[in-house]
Order: structure tokens, then C-alpha cells, then sequence
């Protein structure tokens, strides 16, 4: 899997968790989930989760600690499916 | 003090406290409970007569019975959880399950807490009395990397035989009832890397506390219930910190419809 085709999918499993529906529609690798897409912290989890479910991986705890760019998200799914 | 079970690891899956931040904790604690005396009656004093609170006698009785059974009962780590409605609840919930007296004299049954920086750390005396009142300030919604210091600088302080304070549902009940569908993972987390540890669950709540606020109001009357639990789960990672909080959060929202049934 290509890490455009994870952003695609990274980026749709945000979709429903964006207060900022302008910053989405320019997302990248550089932007912050909780400062740009303005994501609620406590709804952070329940993104991880998703990834779990759309990726089949498992996420450890320490791992959510490195989630803050798209990019961060990409990288931590690319190393758990290959 | 007791020691828990689990050794000092100043970690929580996988973030290390820095032997600075260790130190820091240390200092705060012992300058703390070097003017422990001064500050804990005083506290007591302001809530009983500045603000005219009370907690039903008999309620407080058994609840601060059961917290010295449990410390006395295991050395292993306790987490207090609570429901959460006012600013001020840590206060009143460390007055009900203590007494001044027990306090001063086992200073590691005082709860820490976590209080959001806007609120109790945004400027310098707010900040001296945060850290002289056992609070370790946590700015919501910041960077991971800092939420998780917390996380761990909260495990640390339970490695020592200290107890802490957390409210699972990240904030104050806006719908004036426990949510359980909002419970933070990160309490979760906290028990997850304690082996062994227990959580304290407390429901408070003002005979006039219709729903969240502030402050409770002037003379405010509180009951309390304390159960002690130790969640598991069979789940890994991330689910089973969710797990957990969520394992809490059905507690507390269980106390709190005994306390609706009941009146």
C-alpha cells in the first residue's frame, strides 16, 4: 500500500471528526490534527480505533503519543502494515 | 508511606519520566507537605465556614472508613476516579474522604490532581497554590507528547505511595450525568501500566447541584459513596486503555443512579 492511498483513507476516516472542513480540503503530511483540523483531543481515540479497524493493525498506547500531523498517522499505519 | 507493588518505573507504556521532572515532583512534594499544616486546615476551614459546605455525616463517615481500609489493606497502587460537576470538587472529594487529621499525618492519602492550566495555573499565585495543593496542571487538547508526561508523572507519583485524583470524563458532566461515553482513555492508561492497581471510585454530588457549574453553591449539602474496583481487560492496546475507562465511567454512572433511586 502506497502512503498517498493511506492519506486517502486517513484523511476520509478524519472526515466525520473535522470542525474544520476548510483545512481538510487542503490537508497534508504537515497538518496537525488537533491545531489545524481542529479534531477534539478526546475524540482522538476514537480515530485511532478507526485506523485499527480500516488498517487491521493494533496501536499501542506509546504510539498515539507520536499522532500529530497526518503525516505522523501515515508513517505509524505504513510501518504496521508492512 | 507505603510502597506499592510494581517498584518505582517512572514510565507509563513507554514515556520515561526524565530524572528532572522526577526531582521536580519530589521537591513539590516534599515543600507541600512541609506546609501542610497551614494549608490543609485552612482549606478545611474556608469550606466548612467561608462557603458554609457540609457532607452528610454519616456518608462521610463511611466513606473516609473505607478509603484507610483500602490504603491499609494493599500496598498496590490507587487511583481515585470521580464524577465531576463543579471546579471545586477535588477539594470537597479529598474533604470527604479525609480527615484534616489523616491527612497530616499520612500525607500520601491526599490526593494530586490534574487541573486544566487555564483554570488553576494562568498566572503566578494561581500557579504557587497549584503547587502547593498537590496539582500537576494538564492543558487540554495539547500535544500528545505533553498529555502523556502527564500520564506518567501521575504514575510515578503512585509508584511512590502517593494517591491521584483524575476525573475519567475529562471534564466537567455538561449534561449534569456521568457519561460513559465519554470516558478519556488516559485513566485508562494510567491502571493498564499499574499492575494491581485499584480505583477508588467517588460519586459526590449537592443536594442543589442540578447540573455542572463552577461553584457549588453557598451551604451546599454533599453526599458521597466510595466503591473500590480494579478493572481489567482482555483487550490490548489502545482498546484496552478504553476498556478500562469505560469499566469506570459504568461505575461511577451506577453510583449515580443508586444516588437518584435513593432520594
Amino acid at each position: 500500500m502506497t502512503a498517498k492511498e493511506i492519506q486517502d483513507r486517513v484523511v476520509k476516516i478524519l472526515t466525520p471528526y473535522v470542525k474544520d472542513e476548510k483545512a481538510l480540503a487542503n490537508a497534508g503530511p504537515a497538518t496537525n490534527i488537533l491545531e489545524d483540523l481542529k479534531v477534539n483531543s478526546a475524540r482522538l481515540v476514537d480515530v485511532v480505533l478507526a485506523f485499527e479497524d480500516e488498517f487491521d493493525i493494533e496501536i499501542a498506547d506509546e504510539d498515539v503519543d507520536s499522532v500529530n500531523t497526518i503525516g505522523d498517522c501515515v508513517g505509524l499505519i505504513h510501518q504496521k502494515v508492512a | 508511606m507505603q510502597a506499592p507493588q510494581g517498584g518505582a518505573r517512572s514510565e507509563v507504556a513507554g514515556v520515561r519520566l526524565p530524572a528532572r521532572e522526577r526531582l521536580g515532583l519530589r521537591v513539590q512534594l516534599a515543600l507541600s507537605r512541609l506546609l501542610s499544616p497551614l494549608w490543609i486546615p485552612l482549606t478545611s476551614v474556608i469550606m466548612r465556614y467561608g462557603f458554609g459546605w457540609r457532607v452528610d455525616p454519616a456518608e462521610c463517615a463511611a466513606a473516609r472508613g473505607e478509603y484507610r481500609r483500602i490504603r491499609r489493606e494493599s500496598r498496590a497502587p490507587l487511583l481515585i476516579c470521580a464524577n465531576h460537576l463543579t471546579m471545586f470538587d477535588s477539594f470537597v472529594i479529598g474533604w470527604a474522604i479525609g480527615s484534616t487529621g489523616v491527612f497530616l499525618r499520612d500525607f500520601g492519602a491526599l490526593p494530586w490532581n490534574t487541573p486544566e492550566t487555564v483554570h488553576f495555573a494562568s498566572n503566578w499565585w494561581k500557579r504557587a497554590l497549584a503547587y502547593l495543593y498537590k496539582c500537576v496542571p494538564v492543558q487540554r487538547g495539547s500535544d500528545r507528547t505533553e498529555v502523556a508526561k502527564v500520564l506518567a508523572k501521575i504514575r510515578f507519583l503512585l509508584s511512590l505511595g502517593q494517591t491521584a485524583l483524575i476525573f475519567p470524563e475529562g471534564g466537567r458532566s455538561r449534561s449534569g450525568r456521568v457519561d460513559v461515553e465519554t470516558a478519556a482513555y488516559g485513566v485508562g492508561r494510567i491502571v493498564t501500566a499499574l499492575p494491581g492497581c485499584r480505583v477508588l471510585c467517588v460519586y459526590l454530588r449537592g443536594e442543589g447541584q442540578e447540573t455542572w457549574s463552577d461553584l457549588p453553591r453557598r451551604g451546599e449539602r454533599f453526599h458521597v459513596s466510595v466503591a473500590c474496583i480494579e478493572p481489567k481487560s482482555d483487550q490490548r492496546g489502545v482498546r484496552a486503555s478504553l476498556d478500562v475507562s469505560r469499566q469506570i465511567t459504568a461505575q461511577l454512572a451506577d453510583m449515580e443512579q443508586r444516588y437518584f433511586d435513593g432520594r
